[in-house]
């Protein structure tokens, strides 16, 4: 068996810093003082020192103080450490902040706790803005695994006081490089809180004074931070280093004939509304039709920005209930479909080499001889990689060329998530969460008879109206799996916060590595490959399990019989198949299948 | 002499010729001659043309829906009659057929939704569509034929009734071609032919790999095939690389003193017996045409005689393939070269036409 290899790209750098400010307002620096002097109560230091040397920089301008070669600013709200040539004094930004409120003492996480209703943005309830914001900053939290980050502020912070620091210089660097970065992100996320708090607080204000301009005018102010911070949710959601990423979204249909071919059709045509809906572009690059309705398998090609990172959280098995329309009896049947879902890594990223050599190329043509003879716009190929049994096909090119090309893109993307699956299962084997992959999982039920509702068995999130789900209106259901994830993420790091603590890492940069490494997982989680074989031997057994006696699922042993009534026309026979000893018995099973 | 036979499992062969290098140049200059190409003015296929029509999209809608019903009606029973295409097959072509129709690919989508007023821009009339795809279903019309255009390789070549449509099989022509020409300069910046060359696709394939620095003349006996190709041609800037002749097999080759110097002759003659004509698909049975399909009783009337003719043209090292109707007529042929050609050929191989591992049968020496 041949072996290929990868080259793993460098993780993506965290979010808050990569964001490109769209903010349209940014905190003045007045509340950045404010927001420092605030710490006071929580600092080590003399109060007001911080404030103080704000403005000792400032005006410091060409003094020694200032050329100190350790004193750097970072970003925005960033926090600043100089240190005199003499090591006279050092100072280090403060750890956790009071949690800031509003006049009457109301919190962000008092917000969310109150529960109030979120309306659309166009309705101006300040309290539904407000509940949104706030949800949104704790998703933002949860990503930047919050409670972690602040005692890791607080070791840092114990570490930078040390008189003795800078003996090892290169040591302190790191120290004070990491704590910035840490405190920049923290001050960031308290800003925005700050800011919301005192929206309120003038809002509240207007209406006491009934200045409705003044209310009006924060009112506005809040529309704006929902929209950016709904922004930042969203990045903070989808951070995984494919989340950007254009994908393949496939759906093959499980047992059950043409009543599951229909329910398969339906998925597709879900993802393609759903895609459109989203301004993504689609095409589709593999469809097997049934014989009847519907499709045995298809795949589709989804581009635009990231399409992967939502996409990924429809892996699994979907599960229909209905009084089937192929049924005459008017019974009640269960279908069921396998989504599976593959990100298209861009250039330079992980990719595997594929030998030429290891691959199988079998095309197709109708039955009967070809050349000449025949003229049809068929020319569908499928790639077999020999040493992984993995296969891609496409027939939706208008020529064999072209098909070859798709299909070798496809096969591309398999092989990549395969390898990527692999690294993840040796890197993260002490976790949880990749043990907990199964192929079983049925993620979602979609119930039309006897009474109407679509429920995902992950979250539990829930909708009553199968329609809207069907046409597409899908982002409820991948959003609200998308942030459980990210509890299950922060969950899965508090069990290892105790290794987090010792302060001596390699890593220059703490929070980077701590979310590669999150966000590998996660993704890896929710986006293996689906192999033919797992979709088959899920479908029997999830069928078996839910055969009841008046539920009718039509018996089909040999399910997935692409290419039926078709055949290869040339250059495959017995012989060949023989040949590739290293496919083993999976090849020549699939090859018949295939041949059929 | 040493013959070398390799074979693999196929249908469609290419027997692959090479002249043994060792032979002796007899050079005799002759006076070439240009030949004009035809006047016939071939169809823009429906691609290319301007998007002079509009429609509201639930009128194409409405004509989609129509289509696809009468798509559908005709199930497999095309397919059941003589291996013509069935409803899904049929779908496809619809799509591509939007595709090539609408000039902004974009509202595709939206070909879902009921009701959609929205103005666009299409290439063709509406009118016309509905009549386009009654022709494809009723009279079997090559689709290839109503949208004017055949992808190949990663080309895109006009085609037109009257002119043979180029069969995915022969695109492994060109990969052939590919394989001689990358590790020998010597043919790469020699002359090809392409012998009935149709709408141009083998000469253009050839083309692009020799990369300007060979030469192709394209030959066709069908003065539409030739104007075709030249449209194909000037379409893919090739007009310095590759010149178009009217005319039959190497007659059109006369001015050039071609004995001995050419460096590769590819073709995709006729070769379907004349008997088998009435059983072939009805697309290919009513509409190509048959200059292009019938190959003589034995279907290897043109094979044998383009076998003759090109011994005594291919220069040493020279290289030849020609598509054929099967392993049949490729051992027939090998029979035939080794008997009445004796010593002109070396390295004979029939080479399957996809990439499979290729095995060696025999090996064998002549004389
Ligand atoms: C099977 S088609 C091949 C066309 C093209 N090379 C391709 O592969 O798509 C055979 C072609 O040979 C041409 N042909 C038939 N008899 C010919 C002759 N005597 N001289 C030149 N061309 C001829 C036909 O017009 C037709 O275009």
């Amino acid at each position: 068996m041949s072996s290929f290899w990868l080259k793993r790209s460098r993780s993506s750098s965290s979010l808050l810093l990569q964001n490109p400010r769209t903010k349209t307002r940014t905190v003045e620096s007045s509340q950045f003082l404010n927001f420092i002097d605030s710490n006071q109560n929580h600092t080590v230091l003399p109060s007001g020192l911080s404030s103080f040397l704000f403005k000792a920089l400032k005006n410091s301008s060409g003094s020694d103080f200032n050329r100190s070669k350790t004193c750097f600013f970072g970003s925005q709200y960033q926090q600043f450490f100089p240190r005199n040539s003499k090591g006279g004094f050092s100072f280090f930004g403060t750890q956790a902040a009071t949690e800031p409120s509003t006049a009457d003492g109301l919190t962000v996480e008092g917000i969310v706790a109150n529960r109030w209703t979120i309306l659309d943005e166009s309705d101006s309830d300040w309290k539904s803005h407000a509940a949104a914001i706030a949800q949104s900053i704790q998703v933002i939290k949860r990503r930047l695994q919050w409670k972690k980050l602040m005692v890791r502020l607080n070791l840092l912070s114990v570490e930078l006081n040390k008189p003795d620091l800078w003996d090892d210089p290169v040591h302190a660097g790191r120290i004070s490089r990491e704590h910035g970065s840490l405190m920049g992100k923290m001050k960031e996320v308290k800003a925005f809180e700050q800011e919301l708090l005192e929206h309120i607080d003038m809002i509240k204000l207007a209406r006491e004074e009934n200045d409705t301009e003044l209310e009006s005018e924060s009112l506005e102010a809040l529309v704006t931070m929902r929209r950016i911070s709904n922004e930042k949710e969203l990045e903070a959601l989808l951070s995984g280093e494919q989340d950007p990423c254009p994908c393949y979204i496939e759906v093959q249909a499980g047992a059950g004939g043409t009543e599951s071919m229909d329910w398969a059709a339906m998925v597709m045509e879900m993802y393609k509304s759903w895609a459109q809906r989203r301004g993504y572009g689609v095409t589709v690059v593999d469809e097997m039709p049934g014989e009847m309705a519907g499709i045995k398998r298809a795949t589709i090609k989804v581009v635009g920005e990231y399409a992967f990172g939502y996409a990924k959280s429809e892996v699994g098995v979907h599960r229909l209930v209905r009084i089937s329309p192929f049924d005459s009896g008017k019974r009640r049947h269960t279908s069921f479909a396998a989504v599976a879902v593959i990100p298209i890594m861009g250039d330079g990223s992980t990719r595997v080499q594929i030998n030429e050599s290891d691959l199988r190329i079998e095309r197709y043509r109708a039955g009967g001889p070809g050349g000449q003879h025949a003229n049809t716009t068929e020319s569908a190929v499928r790639i077999v990689h020999i040493p992984t049994g993995v296969t891609a096909t496409c027939q939706n090119e208008r020529s064999q060329h072209q098909n070859k090309a798709s299909a070798m893109a496809v096969l591309q993307s398999r092989l990549d998530q395969l390898e990527m699956t692999r690294q993840a299962q040796m890197n993260a084997q002490h976790t949880q969460s990749l043990t907990e992959i199964s192929w079983g999982n049925q993620i979602r039920t979609y119930v039309l008879h006897p009474y109407r509702m679509v429920k995902d068995l992950r979250t539990n999130y829930e909708v009553s109206d199968p329609d809207s789900v069907l046409e597409g209106d899908l982002d409820g259901f991948i959003l609200s799996y998308l942030s459980a994830s990210l509890d299950k993420d922060e969950n899965i790091e508090d069990h290892q916060s105790a290794q987090s603590q010792s302060l001596i890492r390699e890593e220059e940069e703490i929070p980077e590595s701590f979310m590669a490494s999150t966000i590998t997982n996660s993704t890896i989680t929710t986006a293996t490959v689906l192999r033919e074989e797992e979709i088959q031997s899920l479908n029997n057994s999830s069928i078996q399990a839910d055969v009841s006696s008046n539920e009718v699922v039509e018996g089909n042993p040999r399910k997935w019989q692409p290419f039926r009534r078709r055949h290869i026309l040339d250059g495959y026979s017995t012989e060949a198949v023989a040949d590739v000893s290293s496919g083993g018995e999976d090849d020549i099973r699939d090859t018949n299948k295939f041949l059929e | 002499m040493k013959l070398s036979l390799i074979r693999t499992y196929s249908c469609n062969i290419f027997p692959i010729f090479h002249k043994p290098k060792t032979q002796s140049l007899s050079l005799c200059a002759r006076s070439r001659r240009p030949i004009c190409s035809s006047s016939l003015k071939p169809k823009i296929p429906l691609f290319l043309r301007p998007s002079n029509y509009s429609a509201t999209l639930s009128d194409l809608k409405k004509w989609h829906d129509w289509a696809k019903t009468l798509s559908s009606s005709i199930g497999s029973s095309f397919f059941d009659s003589d291996n013509g295409p069935d409803s899904s097959l049929l779908f496809r072509e619809l799509n591509w057929l939007i595709e090539d129709s609408l000039e902004d690919h974009s509202l595709i989508p939206q070909l879902g939704i009921q009701d959609n007023s929205t103005n666009v821009r299409l290439r063709v009339d509406i009118d016309e569509l509905y009549s386009l795809w009654k022709q494809r279903i009723e009279e079997r019309k090559p689709f290839q034929y109503i949208v004017g255009c055949e992808h190949w390789r990663d080309l895109v070549l006009s085609v037109e009734e009257g002119v043979f449509i180029p069969r995915p099989e022969t695109e492994l022509l060109i990969d052939s071609v590919s394989d001689v020409v990358s590790n020998n300069e010597e043919l790469r910046q020699g002359l090809w032919v392409d012998l009935g060359t149709g709408s141009g696709a083998i000469a253009i394939g050839i083309g692009r790999i020799l990369e300007s620095r060979g030469r192709v003349i394209a030959i066709d006996l069908n003065p539409l095939a030739a104007s075709v190709a030249a449209f194909n041609v000037q379409r893919y800037g090739l007009q310095d690389v590759i010149e178009v002749r009217q005319g039959s097999w190497f007659e059109p080759l006369k001015d050039i003193e071609i004995e001995e110097k050419l460096s590769g002759v590819i073709s995709n003659p006729p070769y379907i017996p004349s008997d088998d004509i009435p059983g072939l698909q009805a697309e290919v049975r009513t509409h190509e045409p048959r200059l292009a399909l019938d190959g003589g009783l034995d279907g290897m009337d043109d094979l044998r005689y383009l076998c003759n003719r090109t011994a005594s043209l291919l220069k040493p090292g020279g290289f030849f393939a020609f598509e054929t109707n099967g392993e049949k007529q490729c051992k027939f042929l090998v029979d035939y070269l080794e008997n009445d050609n004796a010593g002109s050929f070396c390295n004979l191989k029939i080479v399957s036409d996809f990439a499979y591992p290729v095995e060696v049968v025999t090996e064998q020496t002549i004389n």
